[in-house]
């Protein structure tokens, strides 16, 4: 079964904001908050497992990481946030009409 | 999707309807209060209190939590249908010989196929994982009252059982049977018969009594007004949850069908939504209805009931208020809930 499956097209859905975008864009906030905590329950999951297999200490990756861990991801938290903020921008990446 | 996976979104989302239910009702219900009491008068209908209401920030997402994390618990990536859907071939196998008798050619009523109920993607009625789904979800429909969700029906069946005993009870409306089990044990020595429209619903309920040993009930595929029972064949008629998904033509004649099965002075008992304290109140539960795809429970909380009842030769009719749950609904305790209430008459002996 794919989600798309399930859409009614001759159905538009329910709105409460002024502007139906916001409804929209709430869904995708929603969706996007649901993954974050699967993601946060599957590492916490990890991390038990990982402990009890002697892996890592109890509350070992609680730790302030130290300035040459975070000197190491700094690259890739750089590019985490372009990503996230480059749309506010407002400009093209494929020049076309505006 | 991996179970894991699954228990963490639904959890995620019942945490979210819990906070809806604690922290932003009682906030929009504030809200409510201060802008009705700044009002020329206190509003006294639900179109009064929706020109209060309706433009506020706090109502909208009120409103749009109420009905979007019910779609994701049904149909989102995590949701209850496709979860039970790539578990298709086990559970199905799981139903194969259960003694639940269908009727595969009843016809399903127009009003019951025309709205999937609770928003549960194609109704509790057109797959053979329906009841599955519906049992999934049911466990979270009052978040209030978390893992005690069971103790409403047991709360229920002890109020019946407290106004006398029966031999022979009927179950309208059963579903997966979570309202019958309850009054198989509270009437051990009863014979109950569950009826419901969903083959799938009664098919889990058969299959759910066989593995828990319930040997005095019988699951059918049954319109619960029209039914193929001899007249008098029951001295006691119940129902949870059940009326408010029914046209008022239909209420009508699932009593009169009560009325018609039950022994002379055989009683009814009904658990529903009803009793409606207030204009706010009436506004938040037709919304409830609207956003929940339950467009019968306006109608029924506008019936009068009282007068159908003893239209139909009923007598000692109660209509009382439910606490389905120790605490709820008293001050102090603002969260959001459903107007349970309990519906008894008896038929004239």
């Amino acid at each position: 079964m794919q989600l798309s499956d399930t859409l009614l097209e001759d159905r538009p859905e329910q709105t409460f904001f002024e502007d139906p975008a916001l409804d929209r864009a709430f869904g995708v906030v929603m969706a996007l908050a649901t993954e974050v905590y699967v993601l946060r329950d599957r590492a916490r999951a990890l991390e038990r497992k990982l402990e009890a297999a002697g892996v890592i200490e109890p509350g070992g990756l609680d730790a302030e990481p130290g300035d040459e861990e975070r000197a190491a991801d700094a690259g890739d938290r750089e590019a985490f946030v372009e990503g996230l903020m480059i749309s506010l921008l407002g400009k093209q990446q494929a020049k076309g009409a505006s | 999707m991996d179970d894991r996976s699954f228990v963490a979104a639904q959890d995620f989302l019942l945490a979210s309807k819990t906070y809806w239910t604690k922290r932003i009702y009682p906030e929009l219900k504030k809200t409510y209060e201060t802008a009705a009491g700044a009002a020329p008068a206190p509003p006294e209908t639900p179109a009064e209190v929706a020109a209060l209401l309706e433009g506020e920030v706090l109502y909208r997402y009120f409103s749009w939590l109420e009905r979007h994390l019910q779609r994701f618990k049904y149909a989102g990536r995590y949701g209850l249908v496709p979860y039970h859907d790539e578990r298709r071939a086990a559970l199905s196998a799981e139903l194969r010989d259960t003694d639940a008798e269908l009727a595969p050619g009843l016809e399903m009523p127009n009003y019951y196929q025309r709205v999937d109920i609770h928003q549960h993607p194609g109704g509790v009625w057109s797959d053979e994982l329906d009841g599955y789904v519906y049992e999934r979800g049911a466990r979270s429909t009052t978040p209030l009252m978390g893992a005690a969700h069971g103790d409403l029906h047991h709360r229920f069946t002890d109020l019946v059982a407290a106004r006398g005993g029966a031999k022979d009870i009927l179950d309208m409306g059963c579903g997966f049977g979570k309202s019958t089990h309850p009054f198989c044990t509270s009437f051990p020595t009863a014979r109950v018969e569950a009826i419901d429209l969903s083959g799938p619903c009664v098919s889990l309920g058969a299959h759910d009594a066989q593995t828990k040993g319930s040997g005095n009930v019988r699951f059918r595929q049954m319109n619960a007004y029209e039914t193929d029972y001899d007249d008098g064949s029951f001295d006691l008629v119940t129902s949870t949850m059940v009326i408010h998904e029914l046209p008022p033509r239909e209420i009508e004649r699932m009593f009169t069908e009560a009325a018609r099965v039950l022994a002379p002075g055989g009683r009814m008992a009904h658990l529903d939504f009803y009793t409606i304290d207030g204009p706010f109140a009436r506004f938040i539960h037709y919304g409830h209805g609207r956003r929940n795809n339950e467009p019968f429970m306006q109608p029924l909380a506008e019936m009068d009931l009282h007068a159908s009842l003893t239209e139909k030769g009923f007598t000692n009719i109660e209509v009382i208020p439910f606490k389905e749950a120790e605490g709820v609904g008293e001050s102090g305790n603002d969260a959001w809930r459903f107007p349970w209430t309990v519906i008894m008459a008896e038929k004239m002996p």
